[in-house]
């Protein structure tokens, strides 16, 4: 149990700056994490949270406890225009991930919401049925779209962090 | 560069008439230089297409749509799709049905429902009335600028016609007469704009249909904004298709740069369209038309009143629909009408069915026959004021 309970501390900070790990002491304990336990179990707790990612369509996810949750990015709501209904998939619905899983109508148009991750849906944001003008005033936050499982966690690995987005958004004004 | 067709080449053979602009296009297969340069490499001169539909009808036109948007790279080359449909009423993605329409009247008239999967509001088809799509990809959506290529056309065709393109994206002749109104949708890395373009459409059957089906129903849909309508034709007498049509091909060349000629398309020639008929069977589905409205709660009064008693008599109707289908339901019958037993099987029967007058209807039978005399006949008159919201 306190093996376990620190794995998982080891998870929750794992990132490129760990003050107390050496960097070849960090890769062991990363290969620690893969090896115990079975697989489904630790594909959840390798990945308890992380950071906003985002995909090329400009939709974002961010990682707590297992769980993404979806949304789309500043860049996107701005070229959206206002948001005048949000088309949203059912809790439980599985999505694979570019999968399409709704629809943003805004006063622009009805734009396609693509899946960041394969996973289940396990919560829509019911807010935004009376008030859809949240996904353009608090994109990140209230504003946010549906929650879904982790199937693959790998599949983070291939969206792009804030930096990474920054400078793909930068590439697109040219 | 080759566009990009994920299914199939299209240098196969070519069953429509085809009058594409042979010449100077660089001819990939030889055995069929006219219908492979649809396809092939844009240069500046090919790099936008005009196509006419030959089909008229709407779901074989709105799966055409999709199957351009999805196997069609739109990123060097632009479309503009010319389409009419046999009467037809055509709602947007996010809208509900029975407040848009009034289903009913069309099930009378024999004129279908579809629902598009672009945003925006309800809209009458028929074959007076001229349907654009501009197709480019997501960089180049600019639907202002498509709205000019219809009003320079038709003030160029007819000089000193009043027509003006809104903030809202319609057209208004006149300066309160809409003619057209719009919609789009973005996909993947495409865009599509289409209009409509009212040309002499039967504006006695567009208002019966426009109206809503039943009283009492809330929701959060997306709704229409009504407007008047005109024909252009009323306003322009001598303006028939051809040189409507003409202009407007013109006018897309001109606006963007392109020299292409009209191209006759068949949507239901599966070998140049190959996995169209799925997409037209999943727009004529039940699931999609009616499935997809919103969420959306019904609260009216029923009037029992029959001839025969004097005393009137009413009960209350609460139902939740999602999907299309009854979530739930609560009847509030007066217990010396009909017996609470009763009106609750009928609550019973209800939910979970289709929110359609047919889909209930079958349920409701098998309920009517287990009953006779006076309460059968009360049932009966239950039965029938409950679907009659249902449209």
């Amino acid at each position: 149990m306190a093996m376990r309970t620190a794995l998982w501390c080891l998870s929750a900070n794992f990132s490129p700056r760990l003050p107390l790990l050496s960097s070849a002491a960090q890769v062991s304990a990363t290969r620690l994490l893969w090896r115990t336990g079975s697989p489904r179990t630790l594909s959840t707790t390798s990945v308890l949270s992380t950071a906003l990612k985002f995909t090329d369509k400009h939709e974002w996810v961010r990682v707590e406890g297992g769980i993404g949750t979806v949304g789309i990015s500043n860049y996107a709501q701005e070229a959206l225009g206002d948001v005048v209904y949000c088309g949203l998939p059912e809790v439980g619905q599985s999505l694979e991930q570019m999968e399409e899983f709704g629809a943003l109508e805004s006063v622009k148009a009805a734009s396609e919401l693509y899946s960041p991750l394969t996973g289940e849906v396990t919560e829509i944001n019911t807010e935004l049925a009376e008030n859809p003008g949240l996904v353009n005033k608090a994109c990140y936050a209230e504003g946010w779209l549906i929650k879904m499982t982790i199937e693959k966690p790998e599949e983070l690995d291939s969206l792009m962090d804030q930096a990474a987005y920054d400078k793909f958004l930068k590439s697109l004004e040219e | 560069m080759m566009l990009h067709l994920r299914r199939t080449s299209l240098l196969r053979g070519w069953s429509g008439v085809c009058r594409c602009q042979t010449g100077n296009q660089p001819s990939r297969n030889s055995s069929s230089s006219s219908t492979s340069s649809l396809f092939v490499a844009p240069d500046s001169s090919s790099a936008g297409l005009v196509l006419h539909s030959q089909s008229t009808n709407v779901y074989q036109n709105l799966a055409l749509e999709d199957w351009i948007d999805a196997n069609v790279d739109l990123q060097q080359r632009s479309i503009l799709l010319l389409w009419r449909n046999r009467p037809a009423v055509v709602i947007g993605r996010h809208q509900n049905p029975w407040t848009e329409c009034n289903l009913p009247a069309m099930r009378r008239m024999g004129i279908p429902l579809a629902r598009r999967r672009s945003g925006g509001g309800t809209v009458f088809h028929d074959l007076g009335n001229l349907n654009l799509t501009f197709f480019t990809s997501k960089k180049a959506y600019d639907r202002q600028r498509n709205l000019k290529v219809v009003t320079e056309a038709l003030r160029r065709v007819r000089p000193g016609l009043d027509v003006q393109a809104t903030d809202r994206f319609d057209i208004l002749l006149n300066g309160h007469y809409k003619i057209s109104g719009t919609a789009s949708r973005l996909s993947r890395k495409s865009s599509y704009h289409h209009c409509t373009l009212l040309h002499s459409a039967d504006r006695s059957a567009l208002s019966t249909v426009l109206r809503p089906s039943c009283p009492g129903i809330h929701s959060n849909a997306t709704p229409s904004v009504p407007s008047p309508v005109a024909n252009l034709l009323d306003h322009a007498p001598t303006l028939q298709w051809e040189e409507l049509l003409d202009g407007l091909v013109n006018q897309y060349n001109a606006e963007f740069g392109f020299s292409s000629a009209l191209t006759l398309v068949n949507p239901t020639d599966e070998s140049v369209f190959p996995g169209l008929s799925r997409m037209e069977t999943e727009l004529r589905s039940w699931d999609w038309t009616f499935g997809k409205t919103p969420k959306f709660s019904v609260q009216t009064l029923l009037d029992l009143t029959d001839g025969r008693s004097s005393a009137r008599s009413s009960a209350q109707l609460h139902m939740e629909v999602k999907n299309g289908l009854i979530e739930s339901c609560e009847l509030d019958v007066p217990a010396d009408w009909l017996p609470r037993r009763l009106s609750g099987e009928l609550v019973n029967m209800l939910v979970g069915e289709r929110f359609c007058p047919h889909g209930a209807a079958a349920a409701v039978a098998l309920l009517l026959r287990s009953e006779s005399g006076e309460l059968q006949t009360r049932l009966h008159h239950l039965c029938d004021a409950v679907l009659s919201v249902m449209g």
